[in-house]
């Protein structure tokens, strides 16, 4: 019981939170001016945030994690699609599993 | 990129006539329900992975609904083991999040042109995609803000929906990994990172950081080597960015 209470306000955090990132854009841009780097610091906060996952998930993971991964961003690199790349690296992974177990 | 585009002469030049309304919130849900059917593999695989890590159906679906936030979601869940780390949890929600500022900063020109009351009813769905189809019909001329709602709505919608499914059906699907959607997330993740690093100032940063994550995992508490990963990267970002620029 403790604990659905402790999810209900873990999941309340991230809501608010979320929230003030959407709400916060125009009203921070009314008030400041963005520097360079500051737009430098921004742009590569959300890039590293999404690298570092990426190198956690394989790191823990192996080589299947390490091929999934890899198919992603290459499709990507030539399609420049999201979604063909995210289905050629689930289908990487989906192969590696029925070949390699 | 986004904060510059901001900045463009033409993004300046503002209607004052800005309005959000019905007309827009449809034109907005319409134009984006064909690309939103591709969140609902996307919620599937989270509503899975997310019980899987001990949420219950409904707490995930909440979870959705609420925060409608895909990475930051995924990000979450290894942190979710009992007694919840709520600083960590709230730190990650807002570093993979911070992206939504830079999103903000871009459509201010016409958001900031609303009342108040309108500005928060304008921001709560704001995501990448809706932003993007937003952002170029307010550049080319568009004055109707509604069209980011509406579009917000079509992707939360199959968000949710897809959520669902995973959540009260994932199990019965047996072993996810079987079809590779165990790393739905990472692979989106690598896809996005690739699109991304074009430029190789992007590429310093983005090696710091996997750098960083990979050093420090064993090192500190679950997620927070991705906290340290992000400052780490961000900041070669800040000192680049302030170097290209000359200031």
């Amino acid at each position: 019981m403790a604990d659905s209470v402790a999810t209900m306000l873990a999941i309340a955090v991230m809501a608010l939170t979320t929230l003030a990132t959407r709400l916060l854009g125009p009203a921070i841009m009314s008030r400041f001016t963005v520097t360079p780097a500051l737009e430098g610091f921004l742009n590569a906060l959300c890039s590293s945030v999404i690298v570092a996952i990426v190198a956690t998930v394989v790191a823990q993971g192996g080589w299947r994690e390490a091929a999934a991964v890899a198919v992603a961003a290459g499709v990507m690199i030539v399609t420049r699609s999201a979604v063909w790349a995210m289905l050629a690296g689930a289908a990487c992974a989906a192969l590696w599993r029925a070949a390699l177990g | 990129m986004m904060v510059r585009n901001a900045q463009d002469p033409q993004a300046q030049q503002t209607s004052p006539a800005v309005v959000l309304d019905g007309y827009g919130v449809r034109a907005g849900f319409l134009r984006l329900a064909p690309l939103a059917v591709f969140a609902v593999p996307f919620g599937l695989a989270f509503g899975a992975a997310a019980v899987e890590h001990g949420l219950l159906p409904l707490e995930t679906l909440v979870m959705s609904a609420t925060v409608f936030a895909g990475a930051a979601q995924f990000a979450v869940l290894d942190l979710w083991n009992h007694p919840l780390p709520l600083l960590s949890i709230a730190l990650t929600a807002l570093a993979v999040n911070a992206r939504h500022l830079l999103l903000g900063a871009a459509l201010s020109p016409w958001v900031n042109a609303l009342p108040w009351p309108l500005r928060l009813l304008a921001l709560p769905l704001l995501s990448d995609a809706n932003f993007a189809d937003s952002y170029r019909s307010l550049r080319d001329g568009g004055s109707n803000l509604g069209v980011l709602v509406g579009g917000g709505l079509a992707l939360w919608l199959a968000w949710t929906a897809g959520t669902a499914l995973g959540a009260y059906a994932g199990s019965g699907l047996g072993d996810l990994s079987r079809f590779g959607i165990d790393l739905v997330m990472a692979c989106f993740f690598a896809a996005v990172a690739a699109g991304d690093l074009k430029t190789p100032p992007s590429l310093l940063p983005a090696a710091v950081a996997a750098a960083m994550a990979v050093l420090a995992l064993d090192a500190v508490p679950a997620g927070w080597n991705i906290v340290l990963a992000a400052l780490a990267g961000a900041s070669v970002g800040g000192l680049t960015g302030r170097l290209r620029l000359g200031r």
